[in-house]
């Protein structure tokens, strides 16, 4: 699958910095969602251990705590996968031309026909995510 | 009527075989066999993610362990679910993005090392094989439970129809049999539960009657005659009486029984033992000597309860003293008649079934420690499952993988809603599988207490077929993980680097039967294992060992090859050695004193596992930190950067 015509490729040199760039920007996002998680996952034990009473509270005929183990859970993780699907694929978008990555990075000055020849990908890229999220 | 559940069964296994021969037509290539020709849209996609992840255990054992054991085991579907999350979060996007078809791809290309292949490759078949007895095992016990076949007709009927079906259509051919078995599975474990909601009460109206009087605990509703194992199935030959009300039991055939003990087995330290001449009536001759004694055939035995004496005053709790009962153990197999209105023998009460850290988590005295060691086992066992991993590659594209990944989430979600609602009416409507260890058949015998038998039938059918589905369409994905294992890293990348594609492709088909083979055989030596056992082994091995390769491998550059193999070879080994040490320790074929703190920290070894497998490959990355390969922030790149860059190959030729 190689496309050696391709102007975003990246030359070699430009490896160390970019890996380095785009990895903090999908880590970051990827913390971020994981810490909501991982409160939620961890956090509830603390609860049904030190808050035994809370957690008992009826609502709905269930105790709390059923319900958002045994129930809400499941929607709550379709929200965080989609927020972080949307947000992965925004970031791609922008990752897709390194010069832009990397003169944002270094504050270096973009030059004007590099960007010119990324415009359209950006463009593409971006409907087809947006065609993509509106699914139910 | 009772072969209409076979109708069902042999309907799903039709489909399955003709869809298979249908879906081959279209498998040509050897890219078709080994990643669906990477051309899987995201819907079927997901489908058939979906449909290969839900197995015998999600299907069957849930349900049945939810009746057991209560609100602890909410967290299995939970973290099942929660695991895939992991997975997008951070592992779905980079390594199909790395193009490595499989792990062992992943490994070397990350570390530019053949022996590291080896070493992965020695994972993913050891991972499989432990993985496909389960399934096996849950074949052949339903067919035991629904037909009457013997034990092995199940495994083969499952074996040889997947085999073929691999065999013949590759990655390409199970996909659409996989999506297929998704929607079969949803149906059939959905549609049921409403129809048994509507005649026997909803969901939250059972969980409301136990937090109304927890105290109490469930009762039959009929007499009820159930089957007693012997002695070799151990600890599913315990009958643990209620300590709430005398129940009193007759022995039809007469019984050996091996040794009276209470109720109160995991005592406290100052509690005063059982006075074992006055909880049964009558007091039988022999009675605490060390070879038991024996009940005559058409006798009656009473079991009475006792109050529990905390140093010389009663135990209280909730201003009530705490009471215990007899718990028999029996040498032998034979039935037991119980009463209806008895309380029945085996069931917790209502308030340590409803209430988090009841009879699992709260088995050794450490509830939290217990319930968090099964957190990161699920949640990373689920992100370290070889067959789970390699259906990513059937996504075009690391950004297709993420959407996959996305809807998974939401297929999965919606299945996992109800096998917890299976185990809640279970335990209101049919309490005395609890008496017989049967509580993982929970979603067969269910239907058959509506009062319309050919709807019981029916009903009973369907969520047999969807249990079929579920090993079927487990069974051919860790078939394909393991073919591909064989015919790709082995054949392919070891033995003949330089074979054609056709040749690989004859691999791949020679692989699946060959691997087909040796797991119906497996499966055949495991009839008297636990189904969640085994599938315990697996996700401890996979937790402490791929997960962390995965997780380091693609987000840290410091990484060497060194420190990835000893991290993983160290986690799983160790991991593996502690979930078998307490295995031997419940089974009473190791006697050895271990506190409750290590007996929690055997039987779920991931707290410990995960983190010392990351510590592992950190220190010794460091301390062989000159080894990190010399373009490693291009590997980087090629993992996290976008498509565009144009810096993705992939491993297997189109």
């Amino acid at each position: 699958m190689e496309k050696p015509e391709n102007p975003l490729h990246v030359p070699a040199d430009r490896h160390h910095e970019l890996a380095h760039a785009v990895m903090r920007r999908q880590a970051a996002l990827s913390l971020r969602v994981a810490s909501v998680f991982l409160l939620m996952l961890f956090g509830l034990p603390l609860v049904n251990y030190y808050l035994p009473d809370l957690a008992a509270t009826p609502v709905l005929g269930f105790t709390a705590t059923w319900l958002f183990l045994g129930v809400l859970f499941y929607p709550i993780t379709w929200l965080l996968s989609w927020h972080f699907v949307r947000e992965s694929d925004r970031i791609e978008a922008e990752c897709a031309d390194w010069r832009a990555v990397l003169g944002e990075e270094a504050g270096e000055p973009l030059e004007p026909a590099g960007v010119g020849e990324v415009k359209p990908a950006f463009i593409e890229t971006d409907a087809v995510a947006e065609g993509e999220d509106s699914r139910p | 009527m009772t072969y209409i559940p076979l109708v069902f069964v042999i309907l799903i296994v039709a489909v399955t075989v003709g869809l298979g021969v249908w879906a081959t037509r279209m498998a040509r290539t050897a890219s078709d066999f080994y990643v669906a020709g990477r051309s899987v849209n995201v819907f079927w996609n997901a489908s058939a993610i979906s449909g290969e992840y839900l197995s015998a255990a999600s299907f069957m054992g849930i349900a049945g362990l939810l009746m057991k054991n209560g609100y602890d085991v909410l967290w299995y579907p939970v973290c099942y679910a929660a695991g895939y999350l992991f997975l997008l979060l951070f592992i779905a996007g980079p390594l199909r993005r790395f193009g490595a078809y499989t792990i062992p791809d992943f490994a070397e290309g990350r570390f530019d090392s053949p022996l590291f292949r080896r070493i992965a490759v020695t994972f993913v078949l050891f991972i499989g094989f432990f993985y496909t007895m389960p399934q096996m095992k849950g074949a052949g016990v339903t067919m035991i439970s629904i037909l009457g076949w013997p034990y092995w007709a199940g495994v083969l009927v499952v074996g040889s129809v997947i085999t073929f079906n691999v065999a013949m259509g590759g990655m390409k051919g199970i996909t659409f049999v996989q999506a297929f078995q998704y929607w079969a599975k949803v149906f059939a474990i959905a549609a049921p539960v409403f129809v048994l909601m509507a005649v026997f009460g909803g969901y939250s109206q059972h969980l409301g009657r136990a937090a109304a009087d927890p105290r109490e605990a469930p009762k039959l509703e009929r007499d009820a005659a159930v089957k007693i194992k012997g002695a070799s199935a151990y600890p599913a030959n315990i009958l643990s009486f209620s300590p709430l009300s005398e129940t009193t039991v007759t022995f039809p055939a007469g019984a050996a029984i091996a040794r009276v003990s209470s109720s109160r087995a995991q005592g406290l330290a100052r509690e005063t033992g059982m006075p074992v001449d006055k909880v049964l009536r009558p007091a039988p001759d022999g009675l605490g000597s060390a070879q038991g004694f024996t009940v005559p055939p058409g006798a009656t035995l009473t079991a009475v309860p006792y109050v529990v004496h905390w140093g010389s005053a009663p135990l209280m709790q909730w201003g009530q003293p705490v009471r215990g009962a007899p718990r028999l153990e029996f040498r032998d197999p034979t039935t037991v008649e119980i009463a209806a209105g008895s309380h029945a023998p085996n069931a917790p009460s209502n308030a340590q079934w409803l209430n988090p850290f009841g009879p699992l988590a709260g088995k050794w005295g450490y509830p939290l420690l217990y319930t968090y060691s099964l957190i990161v086992a699920l949640v990373c066992g689920t992100a370290g499952l070889p067959h789970i991993l390699v259906r990513f590659y059937t996504n075009p594209d690391g950004r297709a993988a993420k959407r996959t990944t996305m809807l998974v989430m939401l297929m999965l979600g919606a299945f996992y809603l109800f096998p917890p609602i299976w185990g809640a009416l279970g335990r209101s409507v049919a309490p005395d599988l609890y008496a017989g260890h049967l509580t993982d058949s929970v979603v067969i015998e269910l239907p058959k207490r509506l009062h319309n038998e050919l709807l019981g039938q029916v009903l009973s059918g369907i969520t047999a077929a969807g249990a079929f589905a579920a090993f079927m369409s487990t069974f051919s994905g860790l078939l394909v993980s393991m073919s591909g294992a064989l015919a790709h890293d082995i054949y392919g990348k070891m033995l003949r680097p330089a074979s054609s594609p056709a040749q690989r492709l004859a691999a791949f088909k020679i692989s699946a039967v060959v691997a087909g083979a040796i797991a119906m055989g497996l499966g055949l030596l495991v009839e008297t294992f636990d189904i969640n056992m085994m599938v315990g082994w697996a996700f401890a091995i996979a937790a402490a060992s791929y997960f962390p390769l995965l997780l380091m491998g693609s987000w840290w550059r410091g990484l060497t090859k060194y420190g990835a193999a000893i991290g993983m070879l160290l986690g799983g080994i160790l991991s593996l050695a502690a979930i078998v040490t307490h295995m031997l320790l419940d089974k009473k074929m190791l006697v050895i004193q271990a506190s409750p703190l290590v007996r929690t920290l055997l039987e779920q070894p991931a707290i410990w596992g995960v983190p010392l497998a990351i510590l592992a490959m950190y220190v010794v990355s460091k301390l062989t930190a000159r080894h990190v390969p010399g373009d490693v922030h291009t590997k980087m790149l090629r993992l996290h950067a976008p498509e565009e860059m144009g810096l993705s190959r992939d491993y297997i030729d189109h």
